[in-house]
C-alpha cells in the first residue's frame, strides 16, 4: 500500500470509529516500514481532526467524539514505540483542571482529548481544584497554559482567583489562562483578565495553538 | 395579588393538567434547581449542609425559601446525589455555598455495575429525610405543592458510573447501557412513590446528562426519550404529574421533545420557548429565566425579561436552569413579584 493510502485509510478508521481496523493497518503499516511519526501526524491525527469538524457540525456528539480518540490512541499505542528520536518535537504543555466547586468534567476531558490529539502535553489536575493548586501545578510542571472549565456559576470567580494569585505572585506573564464551560462567554473571559476563551473542544484547540504561537 | 383565585397547588395542578388559570405559577422546583441561596441561610440559620440530612432541617430551609423568594412551591432536597448514594456512589456534601457532587462514581463501566434490591431506597436515612420532610410540609401548608425533585435516569446512571466509559458504553454496549438505565429507573420509581406516597403533588425530573448536545438526536431517542417516559409514565399511574427539565440546546433534538410524556417541559436560558410553544402547541412550557441575569443583573432587567415570558405565554415561570448560591435574593425576588403583579 502507498504511504498516502495508509494515511487515508487511517483516518478514515479513526473516523470509523473502528478500532480493530486501526490497529490492523498500524500494525501492517510498521511491516511495510512506514514511518510511524508520519502516520500519526498525516493519518491518526488527520482522523481526529475530521472527528472534531464532524463534532462542530453537529453530525458527532460526545460518544463518537470519545469513540474516536479511542481509535486513534488505539493507533498511537502501536506507532509510538517505533517513532525514532530525532522526529519527537517539542511538546507544548498545557495545564487543565476543573474549578472548585464543580466536578463535572465531561468538557473538560473533551477539551484535553481534542488538545492530546493535536500535539499537545496535557497535565490533568482533575476536577473541583482550588485556585492555588492549579497555580502551583502549574509552576511545577512548566505549563505555558493554563486551560480552566466550569459547568456552574457558582464557581465562576474561582476561575479570576487564579488570575489574581498569578498577579499576586507576579508570574502572570508566564502564563496563557484560557477558559471555557457553560456559563463561560467570551465577555467573562475578557472581564477577569483571561487570554482566551473558547466554546468548544474543537475550538479550544484553535485557540491553544494560537496562544502558544503555532496557529 | 389579591386577584389571585386559585391557591399555589391548585394553580401549579390545574396548569399541568392544561386547564385555565388567573396568572402563571412562578416555581423553582428543586434537586438540581433549588434556590437555598446564601442571602436566605445566613437570615434564618437554617444552613446547608446540615439540611441535606435532617427532615427537620429540610423542611425549615425549604419553608425559607419559599416564604423569602417568593416561589409558589417547596421543593427538595437541594441537590442531585441522593439517588446516586443510595445506589454505591460517595457523595461530598460540599458546604453552605456549594452545592453537593459525586465524590467517586461506584464503578467504571456499565458492565460492572452490581445491581441493589429494589427496596433500598427506602432504607436510606437520606431518602428518608427527604420524604419525612415532604410529609411535613404538605401537611402543614395544604395550599402550596410540594414538589419532589429526583435526577433523571441518564444523569443517576452517569452519577453510578464514571461519565465518560458510560457515553462511549451507551454505543459500545448498549445490552448493558440499557439493563443499567432500566434498573436506575425502577430505583427512581420507588423514590417517587415514596414522595408521592408522603404528600408529593408534582415530582420534577432533571436530567442534565441526558441533553441533545452531549448524546445527539439517536441517542436522545434511544435512551433519554425511553427512560424518561418509563419514569414518568410510572409517576402517572400513582396520579401526580411530572415536570421534565432538559439542560442544554436542543437544535439537535427539538422535535423528539415532542415524544416526552411529562406534563410541562422546562429549557435552558438559550432555548427559545415561544417557538417551542408555536411548533408543539401542546407542550406545556416551563422557563426559563436565565440563571446567569438572576445572578449578575440587576432587579429592572430581571422585570423587564419576566414580563417578556409572561407576555410570551409561558405556562410556568421558573430559572432556566440550576441557580448560584450567591444569587442575590432582590433579584430572585424581582421575579417573582413580577409574574404575581400581572
Amino acid at each position: 500500500m502507498l504511504e498516502q493510502e495508509m494515511y487515508k485509510e487511517l483516518a478514515d478508521a479513526v473516523v470509523e470509529m473502528d478500532d480493530d481496523l486501526v490497529v490492523e493497518l498500524s500494525e501492517k503499516a510498521i511491516e511495510e516500514g512506514m514511518d510511524a511519526f508520519e502516520l500519526i501526524d498525516k493519518g491518526l491525527t488527520k482522523g481526529m481532526e475530521r472527528a472534531g469538524q464532524l463534532f462542530e457540525e453537529e453530525e458527532y456528539f460526545v460518544p463518537e467524539l470519545l469513540m474516536c480518540a479511542d481509535s486513534m490512541n488505539a493507533g498511537v499505542d502501536i506507532l509510538k514505540p517505533h517513532i525514532k528520536a530525532s522526529e519527537s518535537t517539542e511538546h507544548h504543555k498545557v495545564l487543565i483542571g476543573v474549578i472548585e466547586g464543580d466536578t463535572h468534567d465531561i468538557g473538560k476531558n473533551l477539551v484535553k482529548l481534542m488538545l492530546e490529539t493535536s500535539g499537545f502535553e496535557v497535565i490533568d489536575a482533575g476536577r473541583d481544584v482550588p485556585p492555588q493548586v492549579l497555580v502551583d501545578k502549574a509552576k511545577e510542571t512548566g505549563a505555558e497554559i493554563i486551560c480552566i472549565s466550569t459547568l456552574m456559576t457558582t464557581t465562576m470567580e474561582g476561575m479570576e482567583e487564579v488570575i489574581h494569585i498569578l498577579d499576586k505572585e507576579n508570574i502572570r506573564d508566564k502564563f496563557k489562562v484560557m477558559v471555557g464551560g457553560g456559563p463561560i462567554s467570551k465577555g467573562f473571559a475578557d472581564r477577569i483578565g483571561a487570554d482566551g476563551y473558547s466554546q468548544n473542544a474543537a475550538s479550544a484547540v484553535k485557540l491553544a495553538q494560537e496562544l502558544v504561537g503555532i496557529a | 395579588m389579591s386577584k389571585d383565585v386559585f391557591s399555589p397547588k391548585e394553580r401549579l395542578l390545574r396548569v399541568l393538567n392544561k386547564q385555565e388559570v388567573e396568572r402563571q405559577p412562578v416555581i423553582c422546583p428543586g434537586g438540581m434547581m433549588n434556590s437555598a441561596i446564601v442571602d436566605i441561610m445566613n437570615k434564618t440559620g437554617h444552613v446547608l449542609p446540615e439540611a441535606h440530612h435532617t427532615p427537620e432541617l429540610m423542611s425549615a430551609l425549604a419553608r425559607d425559601v419559599n416564604e423569602y423568594t417568593g416561589f409558589e412551591n417547596f421543593g427538595v432536597p437541594f441537590c442531585m446525589t441522593v439517588e446516586a448514594e443510595v445506589l454505591g456512589s460517595d457523595i461530598n456534601f460540599g458546604t453552605l455555598r456549594c452545592e453537593p457532587k459525586i465524590q467517586k462514581e461506584a464503578f467504571d463501566a456499565v458492565s460492572q455495575v452490581e445491581f441493589k434490591p429494589l427496596g433500598s431506597m427506602e432504607k436510606s436515612s437520606r431518602v428518608g429525610s427527604v420524604v419525612q420532610s415532604i410529609y411535613m410540609l404538605s401537611r402543614k401548608y395544604p395550599d402550596i405543592p410540594a414538589i419532589g425533585s429526583i435526577t433523571g435516569p441518564l444523569s443517576t446512571a452517569a452519577s453510578i458510573v464514571d461519565p465518560m466509559p458510560f457515553l462511549k458504553q451507551l454505543r459500545k454496549d448498549k445490552e448493558n447501557a440499557h439493563k443499567v438505565i432500566d434498573y436506575v429507573t425502577d430505583h427512581l420509581l420507588e423514590y417517587a412513590q415514596l414522595m408521592i406516597d408522603n404528600g408529593a403533588s408534582v415530582i420534577s425530573i432533571a436530567d442534565p446528562t441526558a441533553t441533545g448536545e452531549i448524546l445527539g438526536p439517536k441517542m436522545f431517542e434511544e435512551y433519554a426519550v425511553k427512560y424518561l417516559n418509563k419514569l414518568v409514565d410510572g409517576i402517572h399511574s400513582m396520579g401526580v404529574p411530572a415536570i421534565i427539565h432538559i439542560c442544554g440546546k436542543m437544535e439537535a433534538v427539538k422535535p423528539l421533545v415532542a415524544q416526552l410524556h411529562g406534563d410541562a417541559l422546562s429549557v435552558d436560558a438559550f432555548v427559545n420557548l415561544k417557538n417551542i410553544k408555536e411548533n408543539y402547541n401542546d407542550v406545556t412550557t416551563m422557563g426559563n429565566l436565565s440563571t446567569i441575569m438572576l445572578e449578575q443583573s440587576d432587579t429592572e432587567s430581571i422585570r423587564k425579561r419576566a414580563e417578556m415570558l409572561i407576555h410570551d405565554n409561558i405556562n410556568i415561570l421558573a430559572p432556566a436552569c440550576g441557580l448560584s448560591t450567591t444569587t442575590p435574593l432582590e433579584n430572585i425576588s424581582a421575579f417573582t413579584e413580577t409574574v404575581k403583579l400581572q
